[in-house]
């Protein structure tokens, strides 16, 4: 038993993870007191809560559905926080990589697999121009790279909007709704677990997290990018060029962004659909905090935020209170998460009254 | 349609009282920010303040029906934020834009959940009275020109530049430093929760995209005011004209289009026009008293 304990003392990677335990158990308390103070039933929320993320195989698509995208956003955060930068603009990166995928998967026409690979790519590349820019802004100009990647979010949207709605050059004429023609079969994900809508999406999302570890620990490019994070001056004395460095950690956080939007063009709507996202881009953000910027962790806190977004439907669904209470409970975890001295004061003065 | 008449359409007495309008709730959010920037601290959380002042406006107005009430309300809920914000980043020294994310995510969730709640629309309050939005137009002028004195002219102005410039001068000199800091935290978020009711009182109820980004340009009119009120107020106003101009836009042009324009503008504006600010040294840097 002592040596257990010795271990976890002294293991980072066991401590961090149990300070991001106790942080998700403080914030699901804190969301009970809301839950009490607002008159509704907890037990019934919680069961609805797990009902909706895993209650049976439908849920669990649900949540590994939504989970893909934000697995792909978290990396997109982390990456860029890595860097020593906040990429918070991972929603329009998202927007731009998912038009361009369309546009890609619908009017070019390609044999199967290689016509996936091509839109998966045109979807990449075209997050990573829009990472790209603030990259350049912040390295060339000293721009504030958290104004112009929000700031770039929102003309995202909007043009998105303007290239899908009536009377724009992709608007698909056979429909009123803002979206593209739907794209050809040859570029489309497979499904692999029908009848939930989970595709290969979430196998690109699972190989971008391997790609993403083995780049930031196992190349001299990712060491680079990391110790420009974690001390500039330090790395500009090794011989880092810390101004690529930067433009190149932002194209990378698009890429990652823009891939977000292909797999859910490719795999989940078929079609470039204005809205289609709930804020995945958003959720990517905590996504990435709750990893702590690991690319690893990014697939857990991934699968919580699709969990309780699926949950959260039940739970409006069913009535046991409003589905938001889920995105309550996420800024709740975010808030406990990114304050570790709190929660090992807290975890301390336990021990002390115990003793 | 000549060229002069569609300019005679677009440029009226309307466009100017729109434009300061529109640029109130960004050079509240813009002086909060220049407050708490002077003395260290990085609040990227304004935009989720804002959010919460509208609407605990709208929810204190539903309560009670008093817009006075729901004001002043906004601000000490905008204060609450802040004093949070300081007390992540001062006593549990969490990163300064990490937690100010944390605000404006859990700001979010709450703002979506309450109003189920409470009125049962998501995102969206019921209408209630409202105040003339001018008086906080009114306010808005005051506290720039009073704040320009203040930071530059009293001493205590001079204490606040201190605490973000050398705070172990500051130390030295007997200034708290950590009290300095919680202040002004606290003050740049009641001035945040007072746009945020100036957002309610200006159309008469609550909803979650009424800010909209404009905390964030709020930021960006502090950095293009160079950390000075009635350099803040410059930029908001810059901002509020664009704002006016693209809502008088939006019968010439497609609206997805001049909705983007304030957004687009803020990048150009910061990329081509701005010489490097003048930074507060100790800027999220947590000071640890030796």
């Amino acid at each position: 038993m002592r040596s257990i304990v010795s271990y976890v003392k002294s293991s980072t990677f066991l401590r961090e993870t149990g300070i991001t335990l106790l942080s998700i158990t403080l914030a699901f308390g804190v969301g009970c007191i809301i839950l009490w103070a607002g008159g509704y039933s907890i037990p019934a929320v919680f069961a609805n809560l797990w009902k909706g993320a895993f209650g049976n195989k439908l849920a669990i698509g649900q949540t590994l559905t939504k989970a893909t995208p934000i697995i792909l956003t978290s990396l997109s955060f982390l990456v860029a926080f890595r860097s020593g930068l906040f990429n918070i603009g991972a929603e329009g990166q998202m927007y731009i990589g998912a038009i361009a995928t369309a546009v890609v998967a619908s009017r070019l026409h390609l044999p199967a697999v290689l016509h996936a690979i091509v839109a998966l790519a045109a979807g990449g590349l075209a997050g990573a121009f829009w990472g790209w820019i603030p990259g350049y802004l912040k390295a060339k100009r000293g721009v504030n790279e958290f104004v112009t990647t929000m700031m770039l979010s929102y003309v995202a949207i909007g043009l998105t909007d303007y290239l899908v709605a009536p009377r724009g050059p992709l608007h698909d004429p056979r429909y009123m709704a803002n979206q593209t023609a739907r794209i050809d079969l040859t570029a489309m994900l497979p499904r692999i677990m029908k009848p939930t809508q989970v595709s290969w999406a979430i196998v690109v999302a699972g190989i971008m997290v391997i790609l993403v570890w083995y780049y930031l620990f196992r190349t001299p490019s990712g060491y680079e990018l990391r110790s420009v994070g974690q001390s500039p001056s330090a790395a500009e004395y090794g011989g880092v060029r810390i101004k690529r460095k930067l433009i190149f950690a932002l194209s990378l956080a698009g890429l990652l962004a823009g891939l977000a939007g292909a797999g859910e063009v490719l795999g989940t709507h078929f079609r470039f659909v204005d809205g289609f996202s709930p804020g995945y881009g958003w959720d990517g953000i905590a996504g990435g905090l709750i990893a702590r910027a690991h690319p690893v962790g990014a697939i857990f806190a991934a699968l919580l935020m699709g969990a309780l977004r699926a949950g959260g439907m039940q739970v409006q669904r069913s009535g046991a209170a409003p589905g938001d209470i889920a995105a309550v409970l996420q800024g709740l975890v975010i808030f406990f998460i990114i304050a570790p001295t709190l929660v090992r004061m807290l975890f301390r003065w336990r021990r002390r009254r115990a003793e | 349609m000549s060229i002069w008449e569609l300019l005679g359409g677009i440029f009226t007495i309307h466009l100017v009282l729109a434009t300061l309008r529109l640029a109130t709730p960004i050079a509240l959010i813009a002086l909060g920010e220049t407050f708490s920037e002077r003395v260290g601290i990085i609040n990227v959380g304004v935009e989720g303040t804002a959010v919460l002042g509208g609407l605990v406006s709208a929810l204190v107005a539903y309560a009670t029906g008093s817009p006075w009430i729901a004001l002043v309300a906004a601000v000490l809920a905008g204060g609450l934020a802040g004093g949070l914000h300081a007390l992540w980043c001062i006593r549990f020294r969490a990163n300064h834009v990490v937690s100010g994310i944390g605000i404006n995510i859990l700001v979010a969730g709450l703002a979506l959940f309450i109003t189920s709640a409470v009125w049962g629309w998501r995102g969206t309050s019921s209408y209630s009275d409202t105040l003339n939005s001018w008086y906080i137009v009114g306010v808005m002028f005051a506290l720039i020109f009073g704040s320009q004195i203040f930071i530059f002219r009293t001493k205590w102005g001079l204490r606040l530049r201190v605490v973000g410039e050398k705070p172990e001068a500051a130390d030295t000199a007997g200034i708290n430093v950590h009290r300095t800091r919680y202040i002004y935290t606290i003050v740049n978020g009641m001035l945040c929760g007072l746009a945020g009711a100036f957002f309610f009182n200006n159309v008469g109820r609550f909803t979650t995209g009424m800010v909209g980004g404009r905390g964030f340009i709020g930021i960006a009119a502090m950095v293009i005011g160079n950390y000075s009120p009635v350099g803040a107020l410059g930029a908001a106003l810059m901002f509020g004209f664009i704002d006016a101009l693209q809502m008088r836009l939006q019968t010439y042009i497609p609206s997805q289009f001049s909705i983007m324009l304030p957004y687009l503008i803020t990048v150009l504006v910061l990329a081509f026009l701005i010489k490097r600010a003048q930074v507060p040294a100790a800027l999220g840097k947590h000071y640890v008293k030796q």
